[in-house]
């Protein structure tokens, strides 16, 4: 968009919006290294569908967004005309705690959406990373999850009516305030994971859960990934039900600390010299319930475990889990993330795959994540030695991907910028993707959201 | 229906399974539901590539599909009309594979239910989703309606439980939505295309998950004098804390029907009860019965029964879960609702189809899913009785409207069909339709699929002025629609 179009275009949003609402961070935002030419927060889905009415009719490209935490993923974009955040729609909707439902809207911050269930002993059993930032809506479009997804699902599993704007800026909506509903169709499912690229999302309502009262974290340590699988496999035979079960891999510990600045960002480089690397894998298993139930957790699982968390240190470890991905990026910008989607007993030939794609390819190794629903977080980490070429990461990405057992996939979350030119970033999936793109055309005829971005 | 097209479907599954003569037909020209219709043919493919060249030829001769699993469905998404080509699933009825290191079963449409779990129990699984006709309801059926059933309370419907469907499209494309991974890149599309009621495409193959048989489960019957009371209780259940498996109420009339139905120790004289079931480990189920009892009595339940085994257990759930067919041996005709209100507005929902039973002089049982909110008010009248016919069509419109107005939902896990497509209307405001429409036709353009359920037609939305509008069909009176 040449300058004066772009002003044209600013004023054009001014009248929507207000001036007050138009441009802002607007040099700072980057999204892969492309600037947006112009920022617009609107206060309300009237407001969204305006700006996207304006947008479809000039096939202006528009990158929805929320607290900024994961807009790298995905390919870079060809040009952003218009960022529209939804900074300003950051109001609780509406909260009935005896219904034990929520409505939020996109904007909001999840932790502050958290904060406030708290007041009632609820929570929403998400623990993604950077939840004082991450929204609403950015969660919802990129179906973030944690290691609750083990006992809970993914916000499909329990978001029960969401709100959006189409591509042409009619604002609709699916499902609805209570929990269990079949009328028309699941527009929840096709939003949550479609990366902004189907609609906008101003809002969603969700079924609240009661807080547990007492967790109680149980680490196992094992001196080999099949040892350490042995033993998820006897956790999953087991009547136990855990609200996380984690496998870490010995690359992986490193990381599990408060965010530290980079020493060399460009490389491998730890604060020590890591003379004998740990071989140590480890099983981790968050359970809640009276000391009753813990203690019989602990039967269960017996010797093996050799450490306990509660209360704080709990809190701690769970949230050094969380922010595994982003405490690997801060310390090293080169770093590839790639996350897979793996039936279970894929799990171990997956993990066997990163680690000899990444040995081949001059990578150190680093993995965790869900042992028992097969979402698992890589780290492809560069080695000290020669600086990596871009295609360093395609080749390795291409070795990993094709040592994965059928039916798995694996998206690339983050790899430098300069490297995705020569990657697939989402790869192949058992989804049929003529029908995916199909949709995408049905309510983004001109293709103005999240433009080559994403897999549609 | 045109004989070049019997002929067609012939050739494709062979002589003996498709059948067009009025006698045979007869018996497919209704489902659970209110609605019939007499289709034009009745077809029984037994493979995918029989599914893929039925679609094909329905595409190239403009004829209509009508997906049908056991016919258990109440809210007529399985009646076809006479120009459409029924596809009955009753042929592919095998599980293809159980994978226990994966939890996973991958099953033909129309494998019965509860067939599932019985297969798995031996490897100590299940599955969970227990619509209460999970006896003879198939899982391609519950993936078109997104089925329910008591234990959804903790562990969700059927797409909660779908990690992978091979489909036929309307032109006979062959497609794959996921597998045997929790998720997959891209769109969710499983998840999707699990309620769209045979819409988008015909499910011939389905991933679902294996669930943990619990360790523990105790099933407790609370018994009240007086429904009000048993309404609080759900509520002060529901934010006790404790997540039960199951939590279900029954009014005194709707006991008493069922006592005399299967005798399972219900009491005849109580105003309500509430059938309570807790699963897990052991410890925690014992803690939970405990926690639950204890909110019981605190609100005024007269007496909490624990089943003593697992034989009194089943007693009392098959009572539950045969409740329409006991009203059935009492009652001549009955018209079952289907709508959700949240959890805090149970005591007032009760109230309001008090009074709207006592307005039309109509016994209106209960018999519900109160964890989850999910009512199914079963009005009773006589269908030798025209005014009766309307005035029980005209107290469901008014419990439905109060579910609304409450922020509530027309259909909990029955399913729009064809009975509650009119009533969209009042859910949905014209552009939530025509996006649906629109990504319907991604799937399934000309609505050769199943046509004329769910989605109400676009044009007829916009005349509507009130509410709630008339359905156009007259159910019950027994006359094809």
């Amino acid at each position: 968009m040449s300058t004066a179009t772009a002003q044209s275009v600013e004023r054009e949003l001014a009248s929507i919006v207000g001036e007050q609402n138009v441009g802002g961070q607007a040099g700072q935002l980057r999204i892969n290294g492309v600037s947006p030419a112009a920022v617009v927060s609107p206060g309300s889905a009237d407001e969204v569908a305006a700006i996207l009415q304006l947008a479809n009719s000039r096939g202006l490209v528009v990158a929805p967004a929320g607290g900024f935490t994961q807009q790298d993923i995905g390919a870079v974009p060809q040009r952003i005309d218009i960022l529209l955040s939804t900074a300003r729609m950051n109001t609780i909707a509406q909260y009935d705690p005896g219904d034990l439902t929520i409505g939020i809207n996109a904007g909001m911050p999840f932790a502050q959406a958290l904060e406030k269930l708290a007041e009632h002993q609820q929570w929403l059993p998400l623990d993604a990373a950077n939840l004082d930032k991450a929204t609403v809506g950015g969660l919802l479009a990129t179906a973030a999850a944690g290691p609750l997804k083990h006992a809970f699902g993914g916000l499909r599993d329990f978001c029960i009516g969401i709100h959006f704007v189409t591509a042409d800026g009619k604002v609709a909506k699916g499902g609805g305030r209570v929990v269990k509903n079949v009328a028309g169709y699941d527009l929840m499912k096709l939003m949550i994971g479609s990366y902004g690229s189907l609609a906008v999302i101003t809002g969603a309502n969700f079924k609240v859960f009661p807080r547990p009262r007492q967790t109680r974290t149980f680490v196992s340590v094992f001196a080999s990934r099949e040892e350490a699988l042995k033993f998820r496999g006897q956790i999953l035979r087991s009547p136990l039900q855990p609200l996380c079960l984690e496998i870490i891999s010995p690359g992986a510990l490193e990381y599990l600390c408060d965010p530290m600045p980079p020493r060399d960002a460009d490389h491998y480089a730890p604060p020590q010299p890591v003379a004998a690397p740990s071989r140590e894998w480890q099983i981790v298993l968050r359970a809640a319930g009276s000391d009753n139930v813990l203690a019989r957790y602990r039967r269960e699982l017996g010797a093996a475990v050799t450490r306990e968390h509660d209360g704080e240190s709990e809190k701690q470890f769970w949230r050094w889990v969380s922010h595994f991905e982003s405490n690997v990026l801060t310390r090293h910008r080169n770093a590839m993330v790639m996350y897979t989607r793996l039936a279970l007993k894929d799990v171990g030939p997956a993990i066997q795959a990163l680690e000899r794609a990444a040995a081949e390819h001059n990578f150190i190794p680093a993995v965790l994540g869900r042992a028992a629903t097969g979402s698992l977080v890589l780290a492809f980490i560069p080695l000290v030695v020669d600086p990596p070429a871009a295609t360093q990461f395609s080749n390795c990405m291409t070795a990993f991907r094709a040592l994965l057992p059928p039916g798995s996939s694996a998206e690339v979350a983050h790899c430098p910028k300069e490297a995705k030119a020569y990657l697939d970033t989402w790869g192949p999936t058992p989804t049929d993707l003529a029908l995916m793109k199909a949709v995408k055309q049905a309510i983004d005829p001109n293709n103005i959201l999240n433009r080559g971005r994403f897999i549609v | 229906m045109d004989s070049a097209i019997i002929r067609e479907l012939r050739k494709i599954v062979g002589k003996d399974a498709a059948l067009d003569r009025p006698e045979e037909l007869m018996l497919y020209e209704y489902d659970g539901g209110q609605d019939k219709s007499r289709p034009g043919a009745v077809v029984f493919p037994e493979t995918t590539e029989h599914v893929s060249s039925i679609m094909r030829l329905a595409q190239s001769t403009k004829t209509p599909v009508v997906p049908r699993g056991a016919g258990t469905g109440l809210s007529g998404g399985a009646i076809a009309s006479k120009q459409a080509i029924m596809l009955a699933m009753a042929r592919m009825n095998k599980i293809l594979e159980i994978d226990v290191e994966n939890q996973r079963a991958v099953v033909q449409p129309g494998v019965v239910n509860l067939e599932v779990s019985n297969a798995t129990a031996k490897y100590g699984y299940y599955y969970a989703p227990d619509p209460s006709s999970q006896k003879a309801c198939t899982i391609g059926g519950n993936v078109a309606e997104n089925s329910g059933g008591p234990h959804t309370l903790a562990m969700g419907v059927t797409v909660n439980h779908i990690t992978g469907i091979e489909a036929v499209l309307p032109d006979g494309r062959i497609v794959q939505f996921g597998g045997k991974a929790q998720d997959s890149c891209g769109l969710d599309l499983t998840g999707f295309f699990v309620g769209s009621e045979g819409t988008m495409g015909i499910a011939t193959a389905i991933t679902v998950k294996l669930t943990r048989l619990p360790e523990s489960v105790a099933t407790l019957l609370a018994i009240y004098n007086s429904i009000e009371d048993a309404a609080n209780t759900v509520v002060a259940i529901t934010q006790s804390g404790v997540t039960p498996a199951a939590l279900e109420m029954l009014d005194g009339w709707m006991v008493r029907c069922v006592e005399e139905n299967v005798h399972a120790g219900y009491p005849m004289d109580a105003a309500a009860v509430l059938l309570i079931e807790l699963e897990g480990l052991k410890e925690s189920v014992e803690e939970q019965a405990e926690a639950v009892s204890r909110v019981c009595t605190e609100q005024k339940a007269r007496e909490v029964r624990r089943a003593r085994d697992e034989q009194q257990r089943q007693l009392l759930w098959l009572g539950r879960k045969t409740a329409f067919g006991a009203v059935g041996r009492v009652a001549p005709a009955y018209y079952t609702q289907d709508g959700v209100i949240p959890r805090t507005k149970v005591p007032a929902t009760l109230q309001e189809i008090e009074r709207i039973s006592k307005k039309y002089g109509l016994v209106i049982a209960n018999v519900f899913h109160a964890g989850d909110g999910n009512l199914h008010p079963l009005i009773l009248f006589d269908s030798r009785n025209p005014k009766e016919i309307e005035d029980s069509h005209k107290a469901g419109n008014e419990i439905m409207a109060c579910c609304l107005r409450f922020g509530g939902s027309i259909t909990g896990e029955h399913g729009v069909g064809s009975e509650k497509r009119q009533f969209m209307t009042a859910m949905f405001t014209e552009d939530d339709l025509e996006v649906m429409v629109r990504l319907r036709n991604a799937f399934n353009p000309e609505s050769i699929l199943n046509p004329q359920k769910m989605i109400p037609d676009l044009r007829y939305c916009r005349e509507i002025t009130g509410p709630l509008p008339k359905p156009k069909v007259e159910p019950v009176s027994g006359v094809p629609v």
